[in-house]
């Protein structure tokens, strides 16, 4: 199974069931599009297989700045496409959160009423978040519900509301396409849906619709509609879809 | 070297009227073991020898060379060797090697060398990093080689893939609302396959960047699907991948860039990041099986209104002038809304002006003043045609106290259309003449405009120019022409991008190959 996550930086892995046979690491997140190829080819020839052996490829789906995140899930679909893989899609917030749940100290504090808060860096000084409740039998990290995006101190406001007591973890600058890998795979052993690899934007495209221009006596340029630009739309751009 | 340089460095094959200006720079470069003007002549002259040089235009027109290199390459023997190469002090750190040193691997692959050989100073590790980025590698050393400074020679060794004369290459466009795939065998057209966004940006009057990047990541596997089965191959039978790095909207560009990366990685198939312009340009192959160059080439589209001059293709592209603003594209969906007309504005206003009089209103045509012309000989302007146009309409509705008539309407669209027409064609028509050049190639989505290739082939048969036109299919964003272009690198044995290369929004056109 190729990992393939553009969530932070360039971050690829090999994994052959419990075996990691390649992880290739780029932390730097503007480089997405210059590293991707390299960090694919340099996987398969440390993992000394050929594309052709590759049987599924998982990419993180955010959310995540879109700009890198496209990359690398572009890179993983049209690489499952050449190859004849199966390709599988993963939160990447949910790859963090089991990173997270590695830990037994972390494991153990973790509880419905006390959850794991995991964040990522959306930028425009707002985090992505999502809540987690534990590890099912199958080791995949269980989400209270989709993914949001906030400014921090909204967040905050959020779980006070909630009334919740959050454990936190570090968990930022981990690589985490080997952890991606693990989630699918607790995915797949748990006969999750896990079929979906459109990207998790969260938020609609910024763009402003353009003012009608002052004609005499007309309102000639027909009022658009902005029905699905509606801000934090859970699953972004609904009718985007994702790439299927 | 004084001189005001301006424009961009081209490649071209050395002659012996060259011998002074090289002489120049090997003194300037090898000022302690240069080789004698004698020598130099002979080695211009030999039929085994293959020299390249690279001129910089002064801005008085002429040209000065800045670089050069030579190849020696035995008619029968599989060896070639790189003679020399040199880059004059203040033309070096922009590439200008590396082109050469391509140039000449080029060159001993189309004459069919296997094995590619060449010295370099052991006190030079620029120039070593440089040969070992292009394949080559150390396989001995000679002990003082260079006299009189008793410098050590490295001798590398490349070794050299044959050509792959006819090979089937998947070009991938995303450089704005298209997902472009297209495929080719050699200059054979096998699949030219579009998606696009337009409908999605209409509401917004122009290009969205963040909706066309999301619309490309959608649209790219089954656009690819769908030029595969057009073509009737699989996978198994490409043997390259082509895709534009620029310039281009940089979101949507990373797409295609990040999808052709992982193609070439998962096929193990060599990966050319090829110029969107270019591209362009190029496509004339698919339907005539060449690129009669020089050539001036006009490429108008709602991203680019660019005035080149093509010598050579792959070596050899100049920019004479672009847009100083909007570009053509733009302007009609910008007037098209201050009619109150649909997007795109092309097509919206072509109608319209089907019943106008094109001289209604005389709207003006940006930089053809003379003062203007002294400067933007080439270049285009027209924001201010934009502006004189919502004051034509506000001042007619406000005079006459009613909105505009359908005739006026008419008119109006007809004159403006005729204002850009007017100076795009003025101006290509005009560095045909300059150059010296009887050909007018023009290219992008603006093609499409019927009033442009009106007034293009009267002009042109006028002036004794011949004028190229592509399909509408080929001249609107495409992947055929970025696999057309990528097929002609492999063709004339230029060595794949590196897999690393990146995306630049406003990559130059000299840069054919990133």
């Amino acid at each position: 199974m190729l990992c393939i996550d553009t969530s932070s930086g360039t971050s690829i892995s090999i994994l052959r069931g419990d075996e990691i046979l390649a992880e290739v690491n780029e932390a730097n997140a503007m480089l997405h599009a210059e590293t991707i190829g390299t960090a694919i080819a340099q996987a398969l020839k440390a993992a000394k297989l050929k594309g052709s052996d590759v049987q599924a490829v998982a990419v993180g789906r955010g959310p995540a700045p879109f700009t890198g995140l496209r990359v690398g899930i572009a890179a993983g679909a049209v690489f499952a496409q050449a190859v004849g893989a199966r390709l599988l899609g993963v939160v990447s917030l949910d790859a963090l959160a089991w990173s997270a749940l590695q830990n037994p100290l972390t494991l153990a504090a973790v509880s419905p009423s006390s959850p794991l808060l995991i964040t990522a860096d959306a930028r425009r000084s707002e985090v992505y978040w999502a809540l987690y409740t534990g590890l099912s039998a199958n080791g995949l990290p269980k989400r209270t519900d989709l993914p949001a995006v906030n400014k921090p101190a909204v967040l905050e406001e959020i779980l006070v509301d909630r009334n919740t007591e959050v454990v936190r973890a570090d968990v930022s600058s981990a690589p985490i396409a080997t952890a991606l890998g693990r989630v699918a795979q607790a995915m797949l052993a748990e006969g999750e849906p896990i079929d979906d690899v459109s990207a998790l934007y969260l938020r609609a495209p910024d763009a402003v619709l353009p003012k009608p221009h002052a004609r005499f006596g007309k309102a000639e340029y027909s009022k658009p509609v902005i029905g699905d630009q509606g801000g934090n739309a859970p699953q972004g751009a609904s009718s985007q879809g994702g790439a299927k | 070297m004084s001189d005001v340089y301006v424009g961009e460095i081209g490649l071209r094959p050395a002659t012996e009227a060259d011998l002074g200006a090289i002489m120049a720079v090997e003194h300037e470069c090898f000022s302690g073991d240069a080789w004698s003007e004698a020598n130099m002549h002979l080695e211009l002259m030999a039929h085994h020898t293959f020299y390249w040089v690279a001129t910089a235009q002064l801005d008085e027109g002429a040209e000065r060379v800045v670089a050069y290199a030579g190849l020696s390459k035995v008619s029968g023997s599989e060896q070639a060797d790189v003679q020399t190469i040199a880059v004059a002090s203040k033309f070096r750190g922009r590439g200008l090697g590396r082109r050469l040193m391509n140039r000449l691997i080029a060159e001993a692959r189309r004459r069919e060398a296997t094995d590619m050989f060449l010295e370099v100073r052991a006190d030079n590790p620029v120039a070593q990093n440089l040969y070992v980025s292009l394949g080559f590698e150390a396989i001995d050393r000679r002990r003082g080689y260079y006299q009189p400074d008793g410098v050590d020679a490295i001798v590398m060794r490349a070794q050299l893939e044959p050509i792959n004369k006819q090979p089937v290459v998947l070009g991938i466009e995303s450089s704005c609302d298209e997902t472009g795939v297209g495929i080719v065998r050699g200059t054979t057209l096998l699949a030219n396959v579009i998606s696009s966004s337009m409908q999605e940006h209409a509401r917004f009057g122009g290009v969205v960047p963040e909706i066309a990047a999301r619309a490309h990541l959608e649209a790219l596997q089954p656009t690819i699907h769908a030029a595969l089965a057009e073509a009737g191959l699989t996978f198994a039978d490409i043997d390259a991948v082509a895709v534009t790095n620029g310039p281009g909207l940089a979101g949507a560009v990373m797409v295609g860039v990040g999808a052709a990366k992982a193609l070439a990685a998962a096929l193990d198939k060599p990966i050319y990041a090829v110029n969107h312009l270019v591209g362009h340009v190029g496509v004339d192959i698919l339907e005539r099986g060449e690129l009669q160059t020089p050539t001036i080439a006009l490429l108008v589209s709602g991203g680019h209104t660019s005035l080149l001059l093509v010598n050579n293709l792959l070596d050899d592209v100049r920019l004479l002038g672009e847009t100083i603003d909007d570009a053509a594209g733009e302007a009609f969906d910008k007037i098209a809304r201050i009619m109150g007309l649909q997007y795109p504005g092309g097509p919206e206003i072509d109608r319209v002006a089907k019943n106008g009089d094109p001289k209604a209103v005389r709207f003006p045509r940006g930089l053809t003043l003379p003062k203007d012309m002294a400067k933007h000989r080439y270049d285009f302007s027209f924001s201010g045609l934009k502006t004189a146009v919502a004051r034509h309409i506000e001042v007619t509705e406000n005079t006459q106290q009613a909105a505009l008539t359908d005739q006026q309407t008419a008119d109006i669209a007809a004159s403006f259309r005729e204002a850009v027409v007017d100076v795009l064609i003025g101006k290509a028509v005009a560095a045909c003449l300059d150059h010296n050049v009887p050909r007018l190639l023009l290219g992008g989505g603006v093609i499409a405009n019927a009033r442009l290739r009106q007034v293009a082939a009267e002009r042109c048969a006028a002036a004794g120019i011949e004028l190229r036109v592509p399909a509408f299919k080929l001249c609107t964003d495409n992947g055929a022409m970025i696999a057309a272009l990528g097929a002609q690198l492999m063709i004339d044995g230029r060595p794949a991008s590196s897999l690393n290369f990146g995306v630049d929004s406003t990559l130059p056109v000299t840069t054919v190959q990133s």
